[in-house]
């Protein structure tokens, strides 16, 4: 197997990466139907597992799942969700030879094993689904040419896509459809009706491809969303112990930080988040994000690469062949922080104090949101799918480090996300080494408009807000976030 | 004399931006306890909070505890309404969560969010087993909170409340959601503390109340007043509005059977909620389902509006269909009009009351669709009828909670279902309003509309009701029909 991606001539290269549709909701008005009396199984049963098969049932369709033989005969957990809420569960000899779609929702790791395992047994014309390109792409995996291959990926944690179906709205959904696996031109069509299946097709569906996917994704989650939130917590966390600020309170001003910080992000974009600094600190925050993103923007542009060249994802495997060596001590590494070691203080931040003591977070996260999308988008990735990559999903896993740390978030993300945030916390450390013996209780710590009288130049204020409001993630957002006004909140504090 | 408990003076409550209470004065003497009633939106729970120190005001509210007694020097307040968290501390809860294996484990147990509470005010847990046995909830302390009905969380949160002891008490709706025997046995556990020493103060409409309550007011227009125990203003009688148009059509229905259940078992693990469940609905019939506190009312109704998961292993029939034979649940919602307190738990925070009553039409919890003209015309007219006009473009969840529930009841009926499900549909609501809705449940009714209603109080049903099943443990104890009897 080598590198999907790496084989196709630039045009085809830059064909797929640019493949960015947002498709309008009366692409949908056939529901479920060319899914309907089909059997669909999924194997795994984790929580994208178990609560896309809840949905997909609860729709109508028939769904069962399939695990490895160990997993049922210890009886493991992945086969008490399913059996618990009375799924058929069997073996893939018993199951994927009927199945006219087999959902492939387990682990990256897994998927080339998996997928030598099924193959063989899929019927012919039956069709495989993933919800990740990785192996596809990455690993270059080949499909007998008779099964058609789609993606279908819900853009937010398990639990959120059971959550909101229930309540009659969905998640924002990304599907493609392999070109080298669509014999019989129904790839688009069954994609289409599983998102209605699990309720995606109400808060925004973005047709993509397997290509664009992977790129953009791996993108996103190495740099602002996993790297950058890790880097930036603890390089906060640290500074404010430096000073003399009491670690309880710098705990929970970062714990919670990040969430508080990223749903104004959510609702209206960095100009909201921005918004939410006094005027004198908007300026402050503005300033010392640019410079952020100068010294930082090389090492974006390297993951991008790297992740365009096949290089990370050749590094990535070669650890998962060494028995996840690396990952491992990193994993651990992070456990020892001292920001990780430190438990939140029973003290009271109110929501605004999130924003006033915590302007560097603030910073970082703008700096991160656009030089991440700023660089997807250099690189031939369209805007719609670079805005789901950096901004969109910041907030969702911002809300992990609010529930327990980066521990948790690293537990809750895939261990592809892990590998790359990892990799980019320790490159991006050193990097802003320089830059952080500057920084004073004035960003992080304390607030900012202390015994400053507030006032500003209209002039630099006039320009900051210009720059900020136009940029390309802010207009593209704008558009995106109206179909999925809908969504709640998610909120721990 | 000893100083009052309570001593208010010159008192300007707001609630949202409205004046709600001005001037207002009100002494409250040690082992003095109060019934506090009036009509839902009066201002009861505000003055409540503020006696609790929970909500801002204007002038002078005074507590005078007594360093003598034994009993904690606080002043206790009890909500209407529950909430918890998860282990992580998230209250992010979804609709039907309760019913999916493997979502129940991720918030504490009954027995853990007791011991951290009586940690926290340094209680002897001896003490709780008592009062957890005397509301026959002692069964419960291992499950999670997230498995509890509504009936045993509003038990949960008064056994809390009684464990404290504290010298003031106000409790917010005691009763609600609990069954007859509860009810009794709360209002025993009521002449025991304060005969201990705590002063009480109920808000409630209910007229079962212990003997230890000697003193009521009324909350009207802004004022409290005294009145005698049997003493209830009557409003000036509102005259019945017919009900909109749209609604006095016979809705579309299938024929014969509309529920059928044979052998149905339901169980989390080792835990039978349901046993061998018989019974069949047929199209038309008023139903009365009634059972104790946690007998699994709920859980039966779950199956029916397509809510549980272990629907698809058990031989059910809704509207003619098996179960997991194709349909969705959204097909099996369009015909079920549904009101529980779950549903309203679980509510979109975000919808206005418009929002929330056109969301019926879709059976979503918040609106997610553009509505067309007919839909919104006939949102208008009903939002009339319920005299919520002026509170539309309000969010839902910033009306007192009595309001709240028309707006429910309204999103409720809107689409003119065949089926109509009422969960103890009048919590919070005062009589009046009761009687009023139990009307329009009888007028709805009239036209062939099938009814599955619960209600704990007996005397505050609909008249249409004809049969009725009662569970108990999990098992069908009779079926029969009321209306012969009566």
């Amino acid at each position: 197997m080598s590198n999907y991606f790496n084989t196709l001539p630039l045009r085809e290269k830059l064909n797929q990466l640019g493949v960015c549709d947002f498709m309008d909701s009366s692409e949908f008005l056939d529901g479920v139907n060319a899914l309907k009396g089909k059997k669909l199984v999924i194997v795994g049963c984790g929580a994208q597992g178990l609560n896309q098969g809840l949905n997909l049932r609860d729709s109508g369709l028939n769904v069962s799942y399939t695990l490895r033989k160990e997993a049922i005969e210890g009886k493991r957990d992945s086969w008490k969700n399913a059996t618990e809420n009375n799924f058929t569960v069997g073996t893939y000899e018993e199951l994927i030879p009927e199945a006219d779609v087999v959902i492939n929702l387990t682990p990256d790791k897994q998927h080339t094993a998996v997928v030598n395992a099924i193959m063989p047994l899929m019927k012919k014309g039956a069709t495989l689904l993933y919800s990740h390109g990785f192996n596809i792409v990455e690993e270059g995996m080949q499909i007998r040419k008779d099964l058609t291959v789609i993606m279908v990926a819900p853009k937010c944690p398990g639990s959120e896509v059971r959550a909101e179906y229930v309540r009659g709205f969905g998640v924002p959904t990304l599907i493609a459809v392999h070109p080298e696996n669509d014999p019989e031109g129904k790839g688009l069509v069954q994609a289409k009706a599983y998102c209605v299946g699990t309720g995606g097709h109400r808060a925004g569906v973005l047709k993509s491809s397997f290509v664009a996917e992977v790129k953009s994704d791996l993108m996103g989650e190495q740099t602002i969303l996993c790297g950058l939130l890790q880097t930036g917590s603890i390089l906060s966390f640290d500074k404010m112990i430096e000073k003399g600020i009491d670690p309880g309170y710098a705990s929970k001003l970062v714990q919670y930080g990040v969430e508080v910080i990223t749903e104004a992000l959510k609702q209206g974009g960095i100009t909201a988040m921005m918004d939410r600094l006094s005027n004198v600190a908007k300026i402050k925050a503005f300033e010392i994000s640019e410079e952020l993103k100068t010294i930082m923007r090389p090492l974006f542009q390297k993951h991008q690469d790297d992740i365009m060249s096949g290089e990370f994802s050749r590094t990535m495997m070669e650890d998962w062949a060494a028995g996840d060596k690396n990952l491992l001590a990193w994993r651990a590494a992070t456990g020892e922080t001292a920001f990780e070691k430190t438990p939140a203080g029973n003290v009271k931040i109110g929501e605004q104090e999130y924003f006033d003591n915590a302007l560097l977070m603030v910073a970082f996260i703008r700096a991160g949101v656009e030089l991440a999308f700023e660089t997807m988008v250099q690189a031939g990735i369209k805007p719609e799918s670079a805005y789901y990559e950096s901004l969109h999903e910041t907030p969702l896993i911002a809300n992990t480090i609010a529930r327990k740390k980066l521990f948790e978030m690293n537990r809750v993300i895939s261990d592809t996300a892990e590998y790359g945030c990892y990799l980019f916390d320790h490159a991006c450390k050193p990097l802003l080494a320089d830059f952080m013996k500057h920084v004073e209780t004035d960003l992080i710590g304390k607030n900012f408009n202390e015994g400053k009288d507030g006032s500003v130049d209209n002039r630099a204020l006039i320009a900051v807000n210009e720059v900020i409001r136009s940029h390309e993630v802010e207009t593209i957002g704008a558009e995106l976030r109206k179909a999925m006004t809908a969504m709640k909140s998610i909120k721990t504090v | 004399m000893a100083q009052p408990i309570v001593h208010i003076t010159n008192l300007d409550l707001k609630y949202q931006h409205r004046l709600i209470f001005q001037d207002l004065n009100w002494t409250i003497n040690r082992h003095e306890n109060w019934l506090l009633r009036g009509i839902s939106g009066s201002g009861k729970t505000s003055l409540a909070k503020a006696i609790a120190g929970l909500v801002r005001f204007q002038g002078n509210i005074e507590l005078n505890f007594d360093s003598q007694s034994s009993l904690a020097p606080i002043v206790y307040y009890v909500a209407n309404w529950y909430q918890f968290k998860d282990l992580e501390g998230q209250s992010n809860f979804y609709y039907q969560q309760r019913y999916n294996k493997q979502s129940t484990e991720t918030t504490a147990t009954v027995r853990f969010e007791l011991e951290t509470y009586g940690q926290k005010h340094q209680l002897q847990f001896s003490e709780v087993e008592k009062l957890l046995a005397a509301l026959g909830f002692a069964d419960l302390i291992d499950s999670t909170l997230i498995q509890l009905s509504s009936g045993e969380h509003k038990k949960l949160q008064l056994v809390s409340a009684l464990w404290l002891k504290p010298q003031l008490l106000i409790i917010d709706q005691p009763y609600n959601g609990l069954d007859k025997l509860s009810r009794q046995n709360l209002n025993r556990l009521f002449e025991e503390i304060t005969a201990a020493g705590t002063t009480l103060i109920l808000i409630s409409n209910d007229k079962e109340l212990p003997a230890a309550i000697h003193r009521f007011a009324e909350v009207r227009d802004g004022k409290l007043t005294e009145v005698s125990a049997d003493e209830y203003t009557l409003e000036s009688e509102t005259e019945s509005k017919p009900i909109p148009e749209f609604l006095s059509e016979a809705p579309v229905s299938s024929t014969g059977s509309i529920i059928k259940m044979a052998g149905v078992n339901i169980s989390y693990g080792e835990k039978q909620v349901l046993k061998n469940i018989n019974w069949e609905v047929k199209s038309g019939e008023k139903w009365l389902l009634q059972g104790p506190n946690g007998s699994g009312k709920s859980t039966l109704l779950s199956l029916i509006t397509g809510d549980h998961p272990q629907a698809y292993a058990n031989d059910l029939h809704l509207f003619g269909n098996k179960r997991g034979s194709g349909e969705s649940i959204w097909d099996i919602k369009k015909r079920i009009g549904l009101i529980s307190p779950e549903l309203h738990w679980y509510f979109d925070p975000l919808a206005t009351v418009k929002q929330s009553i056109l969301s019926g039409f879709f059976d979503s919890s918040g609106l997610f669709r553009e509505p067309d003209y007919t839909r919104k015309t006939q949102a208008a007219e009903l939002i009339s009828y319920f005299g919520l006009t002026e509170y539309q473009d309000n969010l839902l969840n910033q009306l007192p909670l009595g309001k709240q529930r028309l707006a429910f009841l309204a999103r409720t009926i809107i689409k003119n279902p065949e089926l109509l499900i009422l969960d103890e549909p009048c919590q919070g609501l005062d009589q009046q309003q009761t009687q009023y809705f139990n009307k329009l449940v009888d007028e709805l009714c009239k036209n062939g509309t099938t009814l599955i209603y619960v209600g704990h109080f007996e005397s505050q049903l609909p008249a249409c009701i004809e049969k009725r099943i009662l569970l108990e443990n999990g098992e069908v104890k009779s079926v029969e029909n009321i209306l012969e009897s009566v």
